[in-house]
């Protein structure tokens, strides 16, 4: 069983946790500029790398706040867990939309 | 050698009837949210992950912008009520979730030996020490766990677990000479 470290309650067992796939993925600035070729590869194509992987995690029988971790797939050894707090933490995705918004008006 | 009758249990479980929970949310770094909240609980929040703080009610930490608010039952809904008009102006949220907790009480000296059958933290009064609280697995549910003093276990359960957990611990302590708790 995986020890992971929430960045909120500290090292805990793996059952606590819900895995939440590859972490950075960040929505299109325009999703109507892009081809169904180009919307796919978003929605649907994951890295699956072998080696340092970035992902995310949810504390679902803890504190239920998401979090990055870096981890080896091949030897399942997490480097480290941060909070998704500051830049990237979700606002850009907001003003992605209203972006698109202003861009059908 | 002296007879001896069957040997007394070293640990109680027993339901806290008559409790009220709220549920609090708010940001604890954007204005006075958090003071304006204590003034109306009487007592201090808590400030660490994984603490409580215990007073005229325990508030419990749950995240890093939520807590858990327990007092009586018929406390509640005036707290509550309270709070919220408190935090009418912040970005908060106070909600009555009484409905869907049950608080179970496990004493004993061997109170924490037969927790620590299903739940993966360390549960060692040196580890888990009075005043710190922890939302974890037991058995197969997610509960809230809360150390009084080192004989003494707190575990917060959504309601519709509870009956469950009830079973689950009776099971777990049995060999320990403790009877099912009345359901």
């Amino acid at each position: 069983m995986l020890l992971i470290e929430c960045p909120w309650c500290g090292p805990r067992a793996e059952t606590e946790f819900s895995y939440g796939g590859e972490a950075g993925i960040e929505r299109p600035a325009d999703p109507y500029a892009l081809s169904d070729a180009e919307w796919a590869d978003y929605l649907f194509f994951r890295r699956n790398p072998r080696g340092a992987h970035r992902e995310l995690w949810h504390h679902a029988q803890g504190c239920r706040r998401w979090f990055g971790v870096e981890r080896d797939t091949v030897s399942y050894r997490i480097e480290k867990s941060y909070r998704l707090s500051g830049a990237g933490s979700g606002r850009p995705a907001a003003a992605h939309i209203e972006a698109s918004k202003e861009k059908r008006r | 050698m002296s007879e001896a009758g069957p040997p007394r249990p070293r640990i109680a479980i027993s339901v806290r009837s008559g409790r009220g929970f709220l549920n609090l949310r708010l940001n604890p770094r954007r204005g006075q949210a958090l003071e304006a909240a204590e003034r109306i609980l009487g007592q201090p929040m808590p400030r660490a992950a994984n603490t409580f703080t215990a007073g005229e009610n325990e508030v419990y930490w749950l995240g890093p912008d939520e807590w858990l608010v327990a007092t009586g039952a018929k406390r509640v809904s005036a707290l509550g009520s309270e709070l919220a008009e408190a935090l009418g102006g912040f970005h908060a949220a106070v909600n009555d979730v009484s409905g869907g907790h049950v608080e179970l009480l496990v004493r004993g000296a061997d109170a924490r030996t037969v927790l620590a059958k299903g739940c993966t933290l360390d549960l060692h009064p040196r580890e888990f020490v009075p005043g710190q609280c922890a939302q974890t697995g037991l058995g197969r549910a997610a509960v809230l766990l809360a150390a009084g003093d080192p004989s003494t276990c707190t575990i917060v359960v959504r309601r519709s677990f509870s009956g469950y957990l009830r079973r689950w611990l009776a099971y777990a302590a049995r060999p320990r000479g403790a009877r099912l708790p009345a359901l």
